[in-house]
């Protein structure tokens, strides 16, 4: 029968302990900083995606869709090798380490952080675009009555009106990009997943290992769906619209969906 | 669309004349809604369009501020060509620039109210103001203090449009509109997305506005048109049937159609 390791496992479950590792307290900040810019990336060029889809100038549109159409089909994983192994073989980019004071950045991060973005924009474009469709044509019309041009409507009058539908999926988005960093580790790029890796490695106890890292995704996914849920209450309050689904329908998938 | 030689078009000299449609026609897909459609619109004058529905009377209303595009013909307001400009005797749109500046002097009132959600009443009103017409936002709120007061609404400035009844949320529509110091104002059926009690609060601003502004009203309150237009114009089929006071058409329509579809809306 199998030994577990319960002095490995509580020592690498415990925060106080286990982030004494400067792999696993590395792995976790890259996790959660990647996380971020990525979906911010993400969300930018989603944005910039949808106009482009909803242009009347054709050029443009093929341009979106043929970026939506790219990233949306095929894998990240081959995303990010192709990014990091393909631009750097090539020489086109090498993705140097970038030292920025105490902090480096490995090329590995930026590559897979970009790779990460630039897919999520790919899906952020349709969640943007039924933003702004699921606003009335109405809206539009009026403010270009009042003299605003196109620009100045999307960006005063509509978008903040597709913002509440954009959200929720935005933040499911979030969600889902805290454990898609985990591809990242192909490329060896030092986030969580990374860590953990290289310790087992050396003491080789995978089981109690990766349970403990488990853990750590449980709890940035929970701690984000918390103030997920926060956010959009927030919303529907100000707006008076309908109840938004709270902390514990949205971690077990109660009444999910029943927007 | 068929004309080979057509002279060009030239703006109307007189000032007074606020709109003045020339041969307008205007498709949708193989559906000829406006058919060589001539107006005139003078200065202070209220012109009131009735019609049936799908007579093209909101689609007239929606090209004279381009919200709708013609396919031949021209539309002059405030002395200059709305949406188009002309080359060897082609309509070339507009800039969207030049469009949206256009646009900024003609206010426009919705069927629906398309109020702006998110933003309070004031909000609503001082939003183009501050951002298209660059006024300086202790000046904008004044003014539409002094709007919101002038439709009866001055104590809802912190409402959003969600909270107000129907009637409230046109009338600050109109403010919203009013802000902008327009020179025309149109109206696309204003009251007939309204309760019935409500409809008499935003006529009684609507005449009141009647006196000292250009209105082009697609309307069916006919105590209104009696009220407050200079001109009645019935509308079917993509052209203009009667051009006439509201008195004439009342008492004495030429056509047969227009006394048909009378005695349909005031029974």
């Amino acid at each position: 029968m199998y030994h577990f390791d319960w002095a490995v496992f509580w020592h690498y479950l415990w925060p106080g302990t286990a982030l004494q590792d400067p792999l696993i307290r590395g792995g976790l900040i890259a996790t959660v900083v990647v996380s971020v810019i990525a979906q911010l990336m993400g969300v930018i060029l989603g944005l910039f995606a949808a106009l482009g889809k909803m242009s009347k100038f054709s050029p443009l549109r093929w341009l979106a869709e043929a970026y939506v159409w790219y990233f949306r089909g095929t894998p990240l994983l081959v995303q990010m090798v192709l990014l990091y192994y393909g631009l750097g073989v090539t020489h086109i980019y090498d993705f140097p380490n970038l030292h920025l004071g105490l902090l480096t950045i490995t090329g590995a991060i930026q590559a897979g952080t970009l790779a990460l973005g630039i897919n999520e924009g790919a899906y952020m474009a349709e969640i943007v675009r039924a933003g702004i469709e699921a606003v009335d044509t109405g809206q539009m019309e009026a403010a270009k009555s009042l003299g605003m041009t196109y620009g100045l409507a999307m960006r005063r009058i509509v978008l903040p009106q597709a913002a509440k539908v954009i959200i929720p999926p935005l933040g499911n988005e979030f969600n889902n990009m805290m454990k898609t960093t985990t591809l990242m580790e192909v490329i060896s790029a030092g986030e969580l997943f990374f860590g953990f890796n290289q310790i087992n490695a050396r003491i080789f106890k995978p089981f109690e290992l990766f349970i403990a890292l488990s853990m750590y995704y449980l709890a940035l996914t929970t701690i984000w769906t918390v103030i997920q849920a926060r956010i959009e209450a927030g919303l529907g309050e100000r707006k008076g619209t309908a109840k938004t689904p709270g902390v514990f329908d949205r971690l077990f998938g109660t009444k999910f969906g029943a927007h | 669309m068929a004309e080979k030689s057509k002279p060009t078009a030239a703006a109307p000299k007189d000032a007074s004349i606020i709109v003045k449609a020339e041969k307008v026609n205007k498709y949708f897909g193989s559906l000829h809604v406006l058919k060589d459609i001539d107006l005139e619109v003078r200065k202070n004058e209220v012109v009131v369009i009735i019609g049936p529905s799908g007579s093209g009377k909101s689609t007239l209303l929606r090209c004279i501020n381009h919200l709708e595009k013609i396919n031949s013909g021209h539309i002059f307001v405030n002395g200059r060509m709305i949406g188009y400009y002309e080359k060897d005797g082609k309509l070339i749109e507009e800039s969207e620039k030049n469009i949206a500046a256009q646009r900024a002097d003609i206010g426009m009132v919705f069927q629906r109210f398309n109020l702006f959600p998110h933003l309070t009443a004031l909000e609503n009103i001082i939003e183009a103001p501050l951002n298209v017409r660059k006024i300086a936002r202790e000046q904008a709120e004044e003014d539409a203090m002094r709007l919101l007061a002038r439709v009866g609404l001055a104590e809802k400035r912190d409402q959003y449009p969600n909270q107000l009844s129907g009637g409230q949320q046109q009338r600050i529509a109109i403010a919203r509109a009013l802000a902008m110091k327009p020179n025309l104002m149109l109206f696309d059926e204003p009251t007939s997305a309204l309760d019935p009690e409500m409809i008499g609060e935003v006529l009684s601003v609507m005449e009141e506005l009647a006196k000292e502004i250009t209105m082009i009203v697609v309307s069916h309150e006919m105590g209104f048109a009696r009220a407050a237009a200079d001109r009645i114009l019935f509308v079917d089929e993509g052209m203009i049937i009667e051009d006439t006071t509201p008195d004439e058409l009342f008492t004495n329509p030429r056509e047969e159609r227009t006394k048909v579809f009378l005695s349909k809306i005031l029974n």
